[in-house]
């Protein structure tokens, strides 16, 4: 395969990796280390990807995401953003890791009932809904505290997680 | 035998139940709700009957639509598999009424000990040790239950009458959060059992979870096989079990056994069943109930004692006698099972489920995954999120951590997460590998280590999608199907599916084209 060169952001860093071919083993560089060498093997499984890297066998599962790729490795995935694309949040969501004054659902399910209403003052770590989901009842709590000024779904409706279920004025310190 | 049998399940136990039909030549009939279609146990089955939309309460848990599908196919006998109706005397009601065989216990010893409270009275009568306890406490009853609550002691347990597979059970710490724990094992076990009634049980800490598999025929033979430890345990769920039990000797074995028999005796019990005891440290064992079913983590059984337990729950359904040299006396080995969840292991184990882009699932020596995956399923939200079972066997209990291990290792599901990541970390704990565990160590003891902050396999994504994309057209689209056309058909029951193969096949979806 001919050289080429591939730009991506991972964690916030521009990263340069250059693929090329050294006879007909793959080397790759990533920024200015040391090239490296493997043996590449596209799999007859389309997204899979074997590889000896340093003379460890790893395999990884590769999913194209618009000009994003996901990447499986061990168990881990990773979302390896084509650089000078739009910077997306896709940091955790719901309860715990909602940025202040809104609160998602962590997972898709049935929404059980809401522990708050529009006017109510809600302190950090308290309660605020339940999601039902693999017959198990899942309590979400308030990241910060504030006044609910809107909760979007009622007992008895579908929730997809990232879901804006309630929204509140941050109370100051 | 019988020539038809309809499974009344879904998931992985439908599809164990299924191997062992047609191993014996029996053929099988699948019942499935509206979103498990493409489900492997429906594809997999000789005949398949829908029953309704994904909840459940409208499908799975319809006896008439049970019934019905049975009587439409043909079927003789009904399996109920664990959950859902397995333990549900009316659906043995409706199976006598109709002609049916149930393969399970007669309805009378099910509801004796389906029925957690008229359980734990027979035990007592039987002279089998019981948790102390209060018994019939109603969901409202706050009065009784705080009065009873006093007496007993807390910690306590609040428990679903009706309940099992850990739902409708709360852990009470002290009396002023006695209501809460009222309210939410009453409404879980209301709509997963349609029952609300509760029990109280003293919290016995620190124990450990052992379980009996027993199994009697209708000749008056009753036959056990060892015990399960069952241990490890999160929200009052089992996520590993292996059989024999480390903390189980010969001697104890031989007391757990005749307790379970005699526990079966006691109700004229018929099939398989579980008897499940608390431990103390010193070996001494209270009864705790008994499961009127085939076990989720029968498989470690199955494989220390060389028996096919579905195969002697369709014998003894059939009217045969347990064949005197079935199985081993002893457990051979050792045999672990990891319960392969739809949950992420890094985010409190929050359910996970989705559409699953591929898998490659673990094989090689001593290594069974019983499992409902496939690259294409769309793990529907109405279920537990149970997606199989990893089950090990090995010469002794070391060499069958480190047999999990690699086959966990060789386990690959992209698109949805799993718990994968927590039974390495389990197996690698070394509370867990000298067996210094009870059923409450899990919950407070361990510790799920993060995700490491510079993480080598980072830098590996990094070069593989660099070479992904120096490579055109070599990764698939995730998640959403591309512009594939479609590669052949599958004419199934009353759909014909298409499925669509995407442009590089990295995974199918259905799509409906046409009704029968």
């Amino acid at each position: 395969m001919a050289s080429t060169r591939h730009r991506f952001e991972v964690d916030g860093e521009i990263q340069t990796v250059l693929v090329g071919d050294l006879n007909g083993l793959t080397s790759v560089t990533v920024g200015d280390e040391d090239p490296v060498v493997s043996d590449v093997t596209l799999s007859g499984v389309p997204g899979m990807v074997s590889m000896v890297i340093d003379g460890q066998p790893t395999r990884a599962y590769v999913a194209r995401d618009g000009r994003d790729f996901k990447v499986t490795v061990e168990g881990r995935t990773f979302l390896i953003a084509a650089a000078g694309g739009g910077k997306r949040d896709r940091s955790g969501v719901g309860g715990a890791s909602d940025p202040p004054g809104k609160i998602t659902a962590p997972l898709a399910g049935v929404f059980v009932e809401s522990r708050i209403a529009v006017g109510d003052t809600i302190e950090a770590g308290q309660p605020v809904f339940v999601i039902e989901a693999m017959k198990m009842q899942n309590e979400i709590q308030a990241p910060h505290a504030g006044t609910v000024t809107a909760v979007h779904f009622a007992a008895g409706d579908r929730v997809e997680k990232g879901d804006l279920v309630v929204e509140y004025d941050v109370t100051e310190d | 035998m019988f020539k038809r049998v309809l499974i009344a399940n879904r998931g992985e136990i439908a599809l164990r139940i299924q191997r062992t039909c047609r191993e014996l030549g029996i053929e099988t009939v699948a019942v499935y709700s509206e979103p498990d279609r493409n489900a492997r146990h429906v594809r997999e089955a000789d005949h398949a009957v829908c029953i309704g939309p994904g909840a459940a309460l409208e499908s799975y848990l319809v006896i008439d639509k049970i019934i019905d599908a049975a009587k439409q196919t043909g079927a003789e006998a009904i399996h109920p598999g664990y959950g859902f109706l397995s333990e549900n005397a009316a659906l043995t009601e409706a199976c006598d009424a109709a002609g049916i065989t149930f393969i399970g216990p007669p309805g009378a010893a099910m509801q004796a000990m389906g029925d957690k409270v008229s359980a734990r009275k027979l035990m007592e009568e039987a002279g089998v040790p019981v948790v102390p306890g209060a018994n019939d406490i109603d969901i409202n009853d706050l009065e009784t239950a705080t009065r009873e609550g006093e007496r007993i002691g807390y910690p306590l347990m609040v428990k679903a009458a009706a309940g099992g597979g850990g739902r409708g059970i709360r852990l009470v710490e002290r009396a002023e959060d006695l209501a809460d724990a009222m309210r939410a094992a009453g409404s879980e076990a209301a709509s997963s059992f349609g029952d609300a009634t509760i029990f109280l049980e003293k919290y016995v800490s620190p124990a450990r979870h052992i379980e009996v598999q027993v199994m009697a025929d209708s000749h008056g033979n009753v036959r056990t096989f060892g015990e399960r430890e069952c241990s490890i345990q999160r929200r009052n769920q089992k996520v590993l079990e292996e059989a024999p039990s480390i903390a189980v000797t010969p001697e104890i074995r031989k007391r757990l056994c005749d307790a379970a028999e005699a526990a079966a005796r006691s109700c004229g019990y018929r099939n398989a069943g579980t008897v499940e005891f608390l431990m103390d440290n010193d070996g001494s064992f209270y009864f705790l109930e008994m499961n009127a079913r085939l076990q989720v983590e029968h498989p470690v059984t199955e494989l220390v004692y060389g028996v096919d337990l579905v195969a002697l729950q369709l014998a003894v359904a059939n009217g045969e006698a347990i064949p005197d040299d079935i199985g081993l006396a002893e457990p051979h080995g050792w045999a672990m099972e990891a319960r392969i969840n739809g949950e992420d292991a890094y985010n409190n184990f929050t359910p996970d489920l989705g559409l699953v882009e591929h898998v490659e699932l673990p094989t090689g020596p001593g290594v069974r995954f019983d499992t409902m995956l496939f690259a294409g399923l769309d793990v529907p939200v109405f279920y537990d999120s149970l997606l199989g079972k990893l089950i090990v066997w090995a010469e002794d209990r070391e060499l069958a951590v480190k047999r999990l291990r690699r086959a966990l290792t060789d386990l690959l599901v992209v698109g949805i997460e799993t718990n994968a990541p927590f039974h390495l970390a389990l197996l690698d704990h070394p509370d867990f590998q000298s067996g210094n565990f009870s059923t409450g160590w899990l919950e407070s003891t361990f510790e799920m280590p993060p995700q490491p902050e510079d993480d080598p396999r980072q830098r590996t994504a990094l070069v593989v999608a660099a070479i992904a994309a120096s490579v055109a057209g070599s990764a698939p689209a995730a998640g959403k199907s591309g512009g594939g056309r479609t590669k052949w058909l599958q004419a199934t029951r009353e759909h014909a599916i298409g499925l669509r193969v995407q442009s590089g096949g990295g995974g199918w979806r259905r799509r409906d084209i046409a009704s029968k």
